[in-house]
């Protein structure tokens, strides 16, 4: 059933829109985009409840190294603790509800809450207070207190990400089919792993999440909004993204999409050139792969780094990570990195120097994407037409050997999937 | 007035003097050009071994190994200016409305042949979603060459490189 | 020529360990018939030296013990007379 035309939302008996009347198959009504209301229900269901990537491994390498990071509105500690394993705690102290950490990192096996001195392991547990006589004493009440810990936490190729529901799918089943675009980035690495460690920049947007969850794997957009840098680049990234190339999307199931590239770089079948070099001027690097993958080292090397959207906030662009911070309907935080290959000295700097041209608020490339989510969200506060159009390349679709649903590189299969894992967590039990 | 007169015929005096007004002028210029999009004039500042350089968060070390907001080589430079001029950078399609003050102007040093200058600025830019304030320190390796000066650096020091930015697409 | 005493280790040079919690400056003293190591809390003036012994036990506390040190109410922020 359609939405009437007053621009008001369907509500539910229990106060809840019908999302299955603003998510169709091949359209989302804008409301999605704007309504606080909506947005609200989308950290009860979406962010507190799913996995939500919220730091790399190597963000925390010794023990006792901490970050601040962020699930949904939640501010989260991540914890290396002394036995090895990474903690997510809420950043909230157990008595009046202070922050306990301020600094953004730190090394620090223990956490000493500034208002009034309690005291916390990295891992959670209630130490001490000052002066406890007015707690009875020591061991009265410190075990039922404590940092609230992130009920479930796992890590993938070192990437780590959190859920707030104590049950429900574990990681595996939620990266499915996109697992395996993590183990192609990894697998750049002559050692196997990826590490992201070359700081954050973060770009504060004025534009709803989801815009952007949807614009990562939309391959309909770069010959336009990119087209003032390829020009001035010659740079042969726009042509990947026309309705001449063989690069599909393909919707990965729970929410993940890609721009699969590979077909174009197998046809041009050159090493490195998804990095835009030849191997010859990266020479230590092609012989190390070359040495921990044997003749396989040729088909890695051509093929290169994935381009894939993890629902609900990760996003992996070849040689960046971007992470989507929500902060309210119509506010969100980008935060990008470069991505960083254990063993490949010779490409680490160079993805650097490209990353720091491309992402972040000054970036050739990311700056106008910027502009474009931004403009997006006061376009879909209009009224009419209510509906953004999803139905590009619909009719073309099909399904490849893998059983996943495959479009052309322009067409909106990434973003229909999207919607489709949105509306099964919105209207879920 | 009579005593900074006198100070004036001192001659080391009056040549720090001259370097100081020499440097001011040069800074008020770059930042002119800047605020008023004159890229051509303002690319025509830089020498060739230029670094241009927004640093993010705190870590200042080994800037080739960390993120920043911009950390430009003098073709880096070129590329970012070229695709101003294309008019279809959206960021700065149509390009900001901004005017900057620059203060508290010094010369801190000097390096091998370089003059250090430092200074503190505020930067409004007004573009369809509001007026942004931006604020920071600058500072500056300025090479004299001949009766002139050129840039051979520009690190700029947001007061808030450690928070969130917005987009920031215009010549800081 | 260095000769083993001119390491940073003996030299009597140190530095600053801070945390957002806590800022403690550390350095080898060598005022004293031997070295010993000497820290100061720099957020209260507070000095304290410890010897070879000291620092070797430490080492080897384990990690329980050392944590129950941390409870704010051990020792430093303890009400009463005790
Ligand atoms: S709120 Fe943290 S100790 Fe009181
Ligand atoms: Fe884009």
């Amino acid at each position: 059933m359609p939405v009437d035309g007053s621009g008001q939302v369907p509500v539910l008996a229990a106060d809840r829109p019908d999302y299955r009347r603003l998510i169709e198959r091949a359209r989302v009504h804008s409301s999605v985009y704007t309504d606080p209301q909506i947005f609200a229900d989308e950290l009860a269901r979406i962010w507190y409840r799913t996995w939500v990537f919220v730091g790399h491994a190597s963000e925390v390498a010794q023990p006792g190294d901490y970050i601040r990071t962020t699930i949904g509105l939640q501010d989260v500690i991540m914890a290396r603790g002394t036995d090895g394993r990474v903690h997510l705690l809420l950043n909230r102290c157990a008595h009046r509800g202070n922050l306990v950490c301020e600094a953004q990192r730190g090394n620090a096996k223990s956490f000493r809450c500034p208002y009034h001195g309690w005291t916390y392991r990295n891992t959670g547990e209630l130490i001490g207070f000052p002066f406890n006589q007015g707690y009875g004493g020591k061991g009265t009440i410190e075990a039922e207190l404590s940092l609230a810990r992130v009920p479930r936490v796992a890590e993938y190729q070192g990437f780590v990400f959190g859920s707030l529901a104590p049950d429900g799918p574990d990681l595996a089943e939620h990266l499915g089919e996109a697992a395996r675009e993590l183990d192609r980035l990894a697998r750049l690495s002559p050692e196997g792993r990826v590490e992201l460690t070359a700081g954050w920049l973060r770009h504060r947007t004025r534009a709803n999440w989801k815009l952007l969850a949807e614009n990562e794997t939309d391959g309909y957009h770069p010959q336009f909004v990119h087209g003032s840098i390829f020009s001035v680049t010659g740079s042969p990234i726009g042509a990947l993204y026309s309705d001449k190339s063989a690069a599909v999307t393909r919707s990965l199931g729970r929410g993940h999409s890609e721009n699969d590239l590979r077909p174009e770089f197998r046809k041009a079948g050159e090493p490195m050139r998804w990095f835009g070099t030849t191997a010859d001027r990266v020479p230590a690097y092609a012989a190390a792969m070359r040495a921990a993958h044997g003749p396989a080292a040729e088909r890695i090397l051509i093929e290169g780094a994935p381009h894939v959207m993890i629902f609900p906030n990760l996003f992996v662009a070849e040689i960046q990570v971007f992470v989507i911070q929500p902060l309210s309907a119509g506010e969100c935080v980008q935060h990008s990195t470069a991505v960083q290959l254990a063993g490949a000295p010779e490409l680490n700097r160079r993805m650097v120097s490209q990353s720091v041209g491309s992402v972040g608020p000054a970036g050739m490339l990311l700056a106008d994407d910027t502009e474009m989510y931004e403009r997006n969200q006061r376009g879909v506060a209009m009224l009419a037409p209510e509906w953004l159009d999803l139905r590009r390349g619909l009719a073309r679709e099909r399904i490849d050997e893998r059983g996943l649903r495959i479009g052309g590189a322009t067409d909106e299969t990434g973003m229909r999937g999207f919607w489709q894992h949105y509306l099964s967590l919105m209207e879920g039990a | 007035m009579s005593a900074s007169a006198q100070e004036t015929h001192d001659p080391p005096a009056a040549g720090r003097e001259q370097a100081l007004r020499q440097v001011e002028q040069f800074i008020y210029r770059e930042a002119r050009l800047a605020d008023e999009h004159d890229y051509d004039a303002w690319e025509a500042l830089w020498t060739d071994d230029a670094l241009y350089w927004v640093p993010a968060g705190g870590d200042l070390t080994v800037p080739a190994e960390r993120m920043s907001v911009i950390y430009d080589n003098r073709s880096r430079i070129s590329t970012r200016l070229a695709q101003l001029r294309t008019g279809r950078r959206h960021a700065q399609d149509p390009p900001s409305q901004l005017r900057r003050v620059i203060s508290n102007i010094e010369i801190t040093g000097e390096d091998h042949g370089d003059i250090i200058a430092a200074a503190n600025f505020i930067a409004a830019e007004s573009r369809e979603r509001g007026v942004e304030l931006w604020a920071g320190r600058v500072i500056y390796r300025l090479r004299p060459a001949g009766n002139e000066l050129r840039m051979a650096g520009k690190q700029v020091l947001l007061v808030n490189r450690d928070q969130p930015l917005p987009t920031l697409a215009f010549l800081i | 020529m260095t000769t083993p005493a001119d390491g940073p280790e003996n030299s009597g040079s140190g530095g600053t360990v801070a945390s957002e919690f806590a800022s403690v400056a550390a350095a080898v003293d060598a005022t004293a018939n031997g070295p010993r190591l000497r820290l100061e809390d720099l957020r209260t003036g507070k000095v304290r030296f410890l010897d070879a012994l000291e620092l070797e036990t430490i080492v080897w506390l384990p990690d329980g013990h050392l944590t129950q040190l941390l409870d704010p109410s051990a020792d430093r922020w303890r009400e009463g007379p005790g």
